[in-house]
């Protein structure tokens, strides 16, 4: 699966250990942060939506699945709770970035701050789909996916919100009036398929799987590092600016190639082909009961 | 000496003679006319079902509320119901073995089938008497509402309190009030007890089972008066507030709850942006990649 076509080997011929030069895109916080988004995400979307569709024969099957509605609701608390955690931990991991960086990180060009270059990405995007431009060189993010993170935060605080509202509605109403219990299930429901759409259909699912340069599985977000020639072709900008700035061997690292290199392929594998195959179930589901 | 002989025997005379009529007065009692009149005359189970339990009536039908309706009596249901130790004329007032006049039968569902559950369930049934159903059966402008069998079934009737009956209270309402279901369905109770919650509100929860008044009516336990009552029931600690949630709301109608609409519709728009935009920009991305090849290129590791 590891493909050392491009890649810088270095061997060392008396251990026998292959070593491969890698760019560092994720760290090990990043990682473990994408561990619990998706598996509280997925559990999130397979215990709410059938609540959302209730008519439905899936809906009848997941309820069983998870032993029950009320059984589901307990699991749709957990994640929750997951949710909350990883969001105020990246919160908290941001807003120290910025302070300590004196708000540099905001202004920098590998931010997720969305700025005009995005803007004009978007734009040489629709002109290359067409065939009337290059393909514009992207920085450390592309638009996509600072939309895909900035709506996950935001999405977060909506659905959060409303949650938390429907959880402990007698705490909410102290002061709230009680339309807002009714406006809170609305909003939750559709931000939920909104947020499943983007996360299982268009943005994500897409960008990691179906766009040709990451088909058909990009996974840096599990090994943290991929080989530095393919980095460069991905996001030359950001590699361009780190020569430039001499910061390129700060993300450079010497990965070790081992049979557990391998076996961790085989992981990520199953890892992603379980997050597909729940991905697609969950559209399938939703495109059924649209149409019936 | 003598005296008090006598005496002490004329005392034991008199309490075994006192004794006696005590035992002949209950003994009378027990044997009361109206006890013998019924085991004289009264049909016994046997002879109703000698006829209404036979498989060849299930085609013999009656005229029920202008609908056809079937004579036959599955006695095994009958039995197992919870009325199934009551003799049938207990309810079918009157009846007698043989073939039965039509107008006998008319004049029984006219009138006995509305009062014979009283003579048991005295306190339910004034209870349901004083209810807006109730009202419209016996009121002066009677219109259609359901009697005490419309719900609780005539011969398979079963345990309010079962489990079968709670999960049955939807359907039953919404012969008439399928318009209320449906929102209900949709809120927060109704999309648990569609999905077999079976601790959650259903309709009589709030509304009340025999009571049952419209909300204007003081008395009704969803009324301006009761409402946060009725919810604390489940929610200890319901405020006005709390109450002010509706139940029976249609996001999809903006004549149902104008600001609820609005959120609804402000999403669906939402929705439909992002979807749209998301699928025209994944299609002309892998029509790109197809068209110049990228797809058949090696990977990276």
């Amino acid at each position: 699966m590891a493909s050392t076509g491009e890649a810088v080997t270095a061997e060392s011929a008396p251990q026998k250990v292959r070593t491969r030069i890698e760019y560092r895109r994720f760290n090990v916080f990043h990682r473990w942060m994408h561990f619990l988004v998706f598996t509280s995400f997925t559990v999130l979307v397979f215990t709410g939506m059938p609540l959302k569709y209730k008519d439905t024969e899936w809906a009848r099957w997941s309820m069983d699945l998870f032993g029950g509605v009320t059984a589901a609701g307990v699991y749709h608390r957990i994640a929750a709770l997951v949710t909350v955690f990883y969001w105020t931990l990246e919160f908290v991991f941001m807003v120290v970035m910025v302070l300590r960086s004196r708000g540099k990180v905001l202004r920098s060009p590998g931010s997720m701050m969305p700025s005009k270059k995005d803007l004009q990405d978007m734009i040489g995007m629709f002109a290359w789909f067409f065939g009337k431009g290059p393909k514009p060189q992207f920085d450390r993010y592309t638009y996509w996916e600072k939309f895909d993170y900035m709506s996950l935060m935001a999405g977060t605080v909506i659905i959060g919100m409303t949650g938390f509202m429907m959880w402990f509605p007698l705490w909410f109403t102290k002061v709230l009036p009680g339309i807002f219990l009714n406006i809170a299930l609305v909003i939750h429901s559709n931000e939920a398929l909104l947020a499943m759409g983007v996360i299982f259909i268009f943005v994500h699912f897409f960008s990691a799987h179906a766009r040709p340069e990451s088909f058909p599985l990009d996974k840096v977000i599990f090994t943290g590092s991929l080989p530095v020639e393919h980095y460069k072709a991905e996001r030359p900008l950001e590699f361009a600016r780190r020569v430039r700035e001499g910061t390129l061997d700060e993300v450079l690292v010497e990965k070790r190639i081992t049979w557990r290199t391998y076996a961790a392929d085989v992981l990520w594998w199953i890892i992603t082909a379980f997050a597909g195959f729940c991905a697609i179930l969950m559209t399938a589901f939703i495109i059924w009961s649209v149409f019936t | 000496m003598t005296r008090l002989r006598y005496a002490v025997l004329a005392a034991l005379l008199c309490s075994a003679a006192a004794l006696g009529f005590a035992a002949a007065a209950s003994a009378a009692a027990t044997a009361s006319p109206a006890t013998a009149q019924s085991a004289l005359n009264a049909p016994s189970n046997d002879d109703c079902f000698r006829c209404h339990g036979q498989q060849s009536v299930q085609n013999r039908t009656i005229v029920v509320d202008g609908r056809q309706k079937s004579i036959f009596v599955d006695r095994a249901v009958y039995d197992a119901s919870r009325h199934g130790k009551l003799a049938c004329t207990s309810c079918h007032l009157g009846f007698k073995p043989g073939p039965h006049g039509a107008d006998q039968t008319q004049a029984w569902l006219a009138t006995a089938k509305l009062t014979a559950c009283s003579n048991c369930h005295a306190d339910v049934f004034a209870m349901y008497r004083g209810s807006f159903h109730g009202n419209l059966v016996f009121g002066e402008s009677s219109g259609k509402a359901p009697v005490c069998a419309d719900c609780h079934v005539a011969h398979n009737i079963t345990p309010p309190e079962s489990p079968a009956f709670r999960a049955s209270i939807d359907s039953l309402c919404a012969r008439c009030h399928a318009e209320q279901l449906k929102t209900y369905l949709d809120s927060y109770h109704g999309k648990a007890f569609y999905l077999g919650d079976a601790k959650t509100a259903v309709c009589t929860d709030c509304h009340g089972g025999h009571k049952i008044l419209p909300p204007s009516d003081p008395q009704s336990k969803v009324s301006q008066q009761n409402l946060v009552a009725t919810c604390a029931q489940c929610h200890p600690g319901a405020n006005e507030n709390f109450a002010g949630f509706m139940v029976h709301v249609d996001p999809q109608s903006p004549r149902s709850s104008f600001a609820v609409w609005t959120f609804y519709a402000l999403y669906i728009m939402l929705i439909a942006v992002v979807f749209t935009f998301g699928f025209v920009h994944t299609a002309l991305y892998i029509y790109r990649g197809i068209k110049d090849g990228l797809y058949r290129r090696s990977r990276h590791g």
